[in-house]
């Protein structure tokens, strides 16, 4: 059953993709930027995704403070795996259509490196899962480290209201913003795919860590014997 | 009278001003196939290194559970 949802989103959510892109190339160019505004219909979909991604890190990785219950530790670097996936995607897109608008690759503007800096703590968060051996301290090095992660989260987020930046102020969910209704109407469609996207991906990790930790548990079974 | 002040300001267009602007969409279309195509490569990589883990969990599982029933029946 719960295979077959997984796989009833996936399929859905390549469809609402497939319709998006469509749209996407029937758009005409932006005014000032162009083709290479159209780069955004993915890069903020993306950040979306690592944003809901992290977020639930951030919610299991208490769940699992709080019952000591592993399957909320499995969850969290479930989704953190993902999260960094796509923050990696948010970065590499970001990057591009910078180098077109900008001329440049990389500036060090406080959203471009908080951004960069939540990569970083996330990728060190996997790494150090992989450094510690025992599993419950694992998990619970795991959980504090992924609490202390996520405070760069709305760093990121507010980075553009709280300061001046060379990242543009915010277009969506906000009064500043002038985006064409039709244009804004395939951008939450897209955000909407994309995150969908991300939960069925972060189910079939989710199915891999518990797979991962079967595993453990009959090596210890193989060892005891 | 809106056509005229169009037609004015087409005259003033050179084909000069016209190839630098077809150069700059070129290049802006070329960084938009950049964008996707980086987009979809980061996202192929990582569901790629998934199936190879998935393949990897499966065999060694598979190898541990037949171990034990080995080790069961002596």
């Amino acid at each position: 059953m719960r295979d077959k949802i997984l796989y009833g989103l996936g399929v859905l959510a390549f469809l609402i993709l497939a319709r998006d892109i469509y749209a996407i190339a029937r758009f005409p160019a932006e005014a000032n930027q162009g083709y290479a505004f159209k780069i955004l219909f993915f890069h903020l979909p993306a950040w979306a995704a690592a944003g809901t991604a992290v977020t639930t890190a951030l919610v299991t990785s208490v769940m699992f403070l709080v019952t000591k219950n592993f399957k909320y530790d499995a969850t969290a670097v479930a989704a953190t795996e993902v999260g960094v996936a796509f923050i990696s995607v948010g970065l590499v897109t970001g990057s591009i259509w910078g180098r077109v608008i900008w001329g440049i690759w990389w500036t060090w503007d406080a959203r471009l490196t908080s951004a960069l800096v939540l990569w970083l703590l996330y990728a060190g968060y996997l790494m150090l899962r992989h450094a510690v051996e025992e599993p419950t301290q694992r998990a619970t090095f795991g959980a504090v480290f992924s609490i202390f992660a996520f405070i760069d989260v709305p760093i990121v987020y507010f980075s553009i209201r709280w300061w001046r930046t060379q990242h543009p102020s915010p277009v969506f969910f906000s009064s500043t913003g002038s985006f064409p209704p039709d244009w804004s109407a395939v951008m939450l469609w897209n955000i909407l795919a994309i995150v969908m996207l991300a939960v069925v991906i972060v189910a079939v990790r989710l199915r891999q860590e518990e797979t991962q930790r079967e595993i453990d548990h009959l090596r210890r079974l193989a060892h005891a014997f | 009278m809106h056509w005229i002040s169009h037609l004015t300001l087409l005259a003033q267009v050179s084909a000069e001003d016209i190839s630098i602007e077809l150069a700059r969409l070129q290049r802006n279309f070329q960084f938009l196939s950049y964008g996707f195509a980086a987009a979809w490569i980061v996202l192929t990589i990582y569901v790629l290194m998934m199936v190879g883990r998935e393949g990897r969990l499966k065999r060694e599982i598979a190898n541990l559970k037949a171990m034990l029933e080995e080790r069961q029946k002596k």
